[in-house]
């Protein structure tokens, strides 16, 4: 594949904005059906075999539902707020390998060799919308983090006061997870020495099946933690509370709007499970099941299918997750952020410093995971959760007070 | 002074020859009657009233062994009356000196207290106990006080009465004979109050039954009161038969139009639709009672054939007319008819309406030419005043107890005043028919059409603008360019003075139709004038505007139509 | 009404162990229920159009008006019903009843239920004194226009007729007249 080339490059956006939608739309009917399963429903099972073409009735009925703008919106920013949001979305897809990869070519000693290695790298396409971006992962956290515009405008625009605490939450929430998620896969960075997410992969696959999970496990855990909490899904989906704030940030939106407002969440949560796949989960390799063919189309196709099926199961997994865990309570969450997640990746960052300047194997990480795990499950034990649930002092009412009236303290 | 102990309560009874019911009452003890009655004489036939009674003379108490009928015995000064509420008692109060004697036999209260139950077991025997299909079900006092006095299971084990029912007893009554629990207050009430003595007992024992002569029905122009009378659902009125649940009527308090004595009423309505008249109890004006006449004389308000709009005479025919359209119209033409020539306008009044609208109207007439002549409209007079009791030939026997007067409307002696205070005199309607006048309001307000007409002789000459307000189409409202609606006493705040110079101010029972006006409003409209129209806010002017009214302002009232009365005016 | 400090406990939070605080485990074992129900379903949902649900005795559905022995309506017009119904559904018009049904002086000549304005709690049921209106077990009520679902006694009574001949709702009680509340029931 060459550097950049106009044709290529549109095929594979194209490509990818489909494939992805429509991951989207299976996705929810994926939802819908994981839920019935575990709630000992049936799901739904009307349209189609199955129920499988749930989606397209989903999606046709967006379309053809009335477009209500109230009258009392702040149109420009409401029309906006969902294409930020999706847009942003959609974005991160572009340094997002999705397939197999072959990083960009280190400069060699000599020009000779250097050219060699620059058409031994064309000869080979990559699964990816923009190959050899060195800096893809920050990239990736740099327009993520600009999905809180969707979510803040919708909020604001909208001019109602669940939309407005909603997009309030979401702020907060979103901007206090970008740092434990920044944080925790800077010793995946460390232990690669890149930024190029195809070069992360091929790090795991070219020194042997060293997949990160098994160096870098806790930091998997806080990644995930903290991608959920990015993609407003439960237990953090406190912006979109229903039983709170009727939709949250999305409440005064309908039909398509709402659709884009929905997909862009969905297409969060498939672009983090294809970067937890890609940092921690080795990418495409699956225990030398991507070498059992030489014929490379096949062997790109094999590829292609192992890391989407690592996505897929993650998405699952995080569906698993929202039937399993309760919704947090707003200062749960922010505890949870601030004095949970945050010291931990620091320390973890720490270990992973120590490791390499002292050169030691890396399984000593795996060690120092552990450890830390505990260590902060010991923590707690001895403070008795005083530092993630401080004890607030009871104070009992003076007689002839009505109960439910408390006093601040 | 003379000193009754109500349940150890000493009462002052003062000069006052009282029964232990009444002194009792005094006391703010209620003692439960079904014969009783203020007005009827007492015949102690229901026993419900027992109470013990005693006799405290030099710090010695006698009680008398047994209970007494409350009714029936007179107190004196130093009577003890105990009732069954004798354990509600203020304990604060010392107790009285009992007799232990007595109070072996039961403490006191006790023996009254289970009288009370027996008696309400007794009169329950044959009773049917169908009041969910009796009218009088939610007022009844039966009901009441087997709730609060009697006991909650029967014992009754034969097979009860059932005397088939009496619908033949009156046009207009018909008699539940099975409910009846012979209290006989309709009874006395024929005899002694309209003397007509139509309904009689007939049987013994447990087949008594309430009954008219052969061939001689229960028909006087006051037998209405008898359903009020009756404490149980025994006598039903055949007007009111199956039409409402008392519990979904709204009471308010009216006065009668129908005639000029001015009864007190209670006006039951439900959703905006009156459903029963009722005397209210009211010694200035009438005293317990009420005619048939007026009881039954409120279909008119309900009637379908009343005017609901206005209506603008437009090329000859007649078009309804929205309220903004034709008040700027009215308005317009009757001031240009008054500034052509003032002295041929006249306004007419009629007795029908309130002593407010009266006021408004003169002042808004006066106000456009003092050369506007004001009538009293036509006053519907029929027959002689009608004075009961009567004796079996009819004629009316003294001491009178009741009047239903020839004159059949509420207010002539109200509006003359208004009329008096503007011009000086009242000039009365068929003087202004005959004249030819070149522009006329008539402001009306007539329950029939007959009233209006009858005394308007032949020779009524249409004027040039006829601006007629009436419930009713008439020869009046036939000859008129523009026809308001009316509204009936039913639908108005207001005052109206009664033949003997009562002023009674009432508050409306229903809202009119939707697109009726007031009269005060169309003459608030008319005057001008701005803000919510107060029927007494137009009384504490018109109080002062007046001298004859004054003793309309001195009375504070209430804003919304408290009701109070002037004993004279 | 404050609540007496006599019947306010004072609770404390449960103290979380190791294994607790760790989190991990709790939630893992919280994965393991959920995944459990997926692989062993205990639906118990009906297919609603294609399955007929049975319905129990006491379901509150459509109303009824009884008839006595003689197809007469039971209903005695007493408004307890309409006077009981907190989503005031019922209208009734009373009358006196028919000279040659000797056994009662009142009936409705007509009884109108809206059954949109309905909220199916059964306090008419409860409230009447002859046990005249019930509701059934018919609860697929479905029309075309609100005119359509506002049913008078005609139809009221054709639900009775309906309910019985198909033997989902028999006659629950055979009171016909009225009588004392505490008198035994009669038949």
């Amino acid at each position: 594949m060459p550097p950049f080339d106009p044709l290529y490059t549109a095929i594979v956006i194209v490509c990818l904005i489909g494939g992805v939608l429509g991951l989207c739309a299976f996705l929810t009917l994926a939802e819908r059906k994981i839920s019935a399963w575990i709630q000992d429903r049936v799901g739904p099972n009307r349209v189609g075999p199955g129920g499988l073409l749930q989606p397209m009735a989903d999606g046709g009925k967006f379309f053809l539902k009335e477009e209500v703008i109230p009258d009392h919106v702040d149109k420009i920013f409401y029309l906006l707020a969902p294409a930020v949001a999706v847009g942003t979305a959609l974005l991160t897809l572009a340094v997002v390998p999705f397939g197999s990869t072959v990083p960009a070519p280190e400069p060699a000693s000599s020009l000779a060799a250097y050219e060699q290695s620059q058409a031994e790298y064309q000869s080979h396409f990559s699964f990816v919308v923009n190959p050899g971006l060195d800096i893809g992962v920050l990239y990736l956290f740099a327009i993520g983090s600009l999905a809180v515009y969707g979510v803040v405008l919708a909020g604001w625009s909208a001019n109602n006061k669940y939309s407005l605490l909603g997009s309030l939450r979401a702020s907060a929430q979103i901007i206090s997870y970008e740092i434990p998620l920044g944080m925790s896969v800077l010793g995946v960075f460390l232990i690669c020495g890149s930024l190029n997410p195809e070069k992360i992969v091929a790090w795991q696959t070219d020194n042997g099946p060293y997949w990160l999970i098994l160096f870098q496990p806790l930091a998997l855990l806080l990644f995930m933690t903290s991608s959920y909490a990015e993609a407003n899904r439960l237990p953090f989906d406190l912006p979109e509370a229903e039983q709170e704030l009727v939709g949250g940030y999305h409440t005064e939106y309908s039909a398509l709007k709402l659709g884009l407002m929905l997909l862009s969440e969905y297409v969060h949560l498939i672009a983090g499970s294809f970067m937890l796949s890609v940092m921690f989960l080795g990418g495409w390799s699956l225990f030398g099941l991507e070498t059992i063919s030489d014929d490379p189309i096949v062997a790109a196709v094999i590829k292609l299918v192992i890391l989407c099926g690592k996505m897929f199961a993650l998405c699952i997994f995080a569906q698993l997750i929202r039937w399993t865990i309760p919704r947090f309570r707003f200062d749960q969450l922010m505890n949870i952020a601030w004095k949970v997640l945050l010291p931990l990746a620091l320390l973890n960052l720490i270990c992973v410093m120590v490791v390499k300047q002292l050169g030691a194997p890396l399984l000593v990480l795996t060690v120092t995971s552990a450890v830390l795990v505990v260590g902060a499950g010991l923590f707690s034990v001895w403070t008795a959760g005083s530092v993630t649930n401080p004890k607030r002092k009871v104070v009992k009412l003076p007689a002839g007070i009505p109960a439910g009236v408390t006093y601040a303290s | 002074m003379p000193t009754v102990y109500v349940n150890d309560k000493p009462v002052e009874i003062g000069t006052k020859k009282l029964n232990c019911i009444q002194a009792a009452e005094l006391a703010g003890v209620f003692v439960p009657s079904y014969c009783w009655h203020e007005a009827l004489t007492v015949v102690a036939s229901c026993r419900m009233c027992l109470v013990e009674v005693g006799d405290l003379k030099d710090g010695k108490l006698a009680m008398q062994p047994r209970v007494l009928p409350g009714c029936q015995t007179p107190v004196k000064d130093g009577t003890v009356i105990v009732t069954g509420e004798y354990d509600k008692r203020d304990a604060s109060l010392p107790a009285l000196p009992y007799d232990p004697g007595y109070v072996k036999g039961g403490a006191p209260g006790v023996r009254a207290k289970k009288s009370q139950a027996d008696t309400l077991e007794g009169l329950l025997i044959n009773h049917p106990l169908d009041c969910p299909v009796c009218d009088k079900a939610g007022e009844c006092k039966l009901q009441d006080f087997s709730f609060k006095y009697g006991r909650s299971e029967s014992r009754m084990v034969d097979v009860k009465n059932t005397p088939a029912n009496k619908p033949q007893l009156s046009s207009k009554i018909t008699l539940f004979t099975d409910r009846c629990i012979m209290c006989t207050r309709c009874v006395r009430f024929t005899r002694e109050i309209s003397g007509t003595a139509e309904l009689m007992v007939h049987g013994r024992g447990h087949h008594e039954e309430i009954d008219t002569f052969p061939g001689k029905p229960l028909e006087n122009k006051l037998a209405g009161n008898v359903v009020d009378l009756c404490p149980v659902g025994a006598l039903g009125s055949k007007d009111f038969l199956y039409k409402q649940r008392v519990w979904y009527l709204k009471e308010s308090d009216g006065v009668c139009s129908r005639c000029s004595t001015g009864c007190s009423i209670h006006v039951d309505s439900n959703k905006d639709i009156v459903y029963r008249l009722r005397a209210r109890t009211n010694p200035e004006a009438q005293g317990f009672f009420m005619c048939d006449e007026g009881r039954y004389g409120y279909h008119f308000a309900n009637s379908t054939e009343r005017f609901l709009r206005p209506v603008a005479k437009v090329d000859g025919a007649l078009k309804p007319a929205a309220w903004n359209v034709i008040t700027p119209q009215l308005k317009q033409a009757f001031a240009k008819a008054v500034s052509d020539n003032a002295k041929l306008v006249v306004g007419v009044l009629s007795p029908f309406l309130t002593v407010e609208e009266a006021f408004l109207f003169a002042t808004y007439f006066k106000g456009l030419s003092a050369d506007v002549r004001l009538a009293i409209g036509p006053v519907p007079v029929v027959g002689q005043d009608d004075k009961y009791p009567k004796d079996v030939k009819g004629n009316a026997v003294e001491p009178t107890k009741f009047v239903i007067h020839a004159e059949k409307c509420p207010n002539r002696r109200g509006v003359e005043a208004v009329l008096k205070h503007f011009q000086g005199s009242v000039i009365s309607f068929d003087k202004v028919a005959k004249d030819s006048v070149s522009a006329m309001w008539f402001a009306g307000g007539y329950p029939d059409k007959v009233a209006v007409e009858a005394n308007m002789g032949m020779d009524w000459k249409t004027p040039g603008l006829l601006i007629a307000q009436d419930l009713f189409a008439s020869t009046v409202t036939a000859a008129a360019t523009f026809i308001l609606p009316a509204t009936t006493s039913f639908e108005k705040d207001g005052t109206f003075v009664n033949h003997a110079g009562l002023a009674q101010t009432f508050a409306r029972s229903v809202k009119p139709p939707t697109e009726i006006r007031t009269e005060l409003q169309l003459a608030f409209d008319m005057l001008g004038r701005r803000g919510l129209v107060q029927a007494a806010a137009i009384r504490a002017e018109l109080a002062k505007a007046i001298p004859f009214f004054a003793g309309l302002g001195a009375t504070k009232l209430a804003a919304n139509g408290v009701r109070f009365e002037l004993p004279t005016v | 009404m404050p609540i007496p400090e006599t019947d306010v406990q004072w609770v404390e939070t449960a103290r979380l162990g190791f294994w607790e605080q760790l989190y991990i485990p709790s939630m893992l074992a919280g994965l393991k229920t959920t995944i459990g129900h997926i692989f062993s379903p205990q639906v118990k949902t009906e297919q609603y159009p294609e399955q007929e649900p049975k319905m129990p005795a006491n379901y509150r559905g459509v109303h009824r008006l009884n008839r006595d022995h003689n197809d007469r309506v039971k209903c005695v017009a007493c408004y307890m019903c309409a006077t009981a119904c907190p989503a005031h559904c019922i209208d009734i018009v009373a009358a006196p009843a028919p000279a040659d049904w000797k056994d009662r002086e009142k009936y409705p000549e007509t009884f109108v239920i809206d059954e949109l304005r309905c909220i199916y709690c059964g306090m008419c049921e409860e409230a009447c004194p002859v046990d005249a209106i019930e509701l059934t077990t018919l609860y697929d009520l479905t029309g075309l226009s609100r005119e359509e679902m506002i049913f008078d006694k005609e139809k009221l009574l054709s639900v009775f007729d309906q309910t019985t001949k198909a033997g989902t709702d028999p006659v629950r009680t055979r009171a016909g007249r009225l009588g004392a509340a505490s008198d035994t029931a009669p038949g």
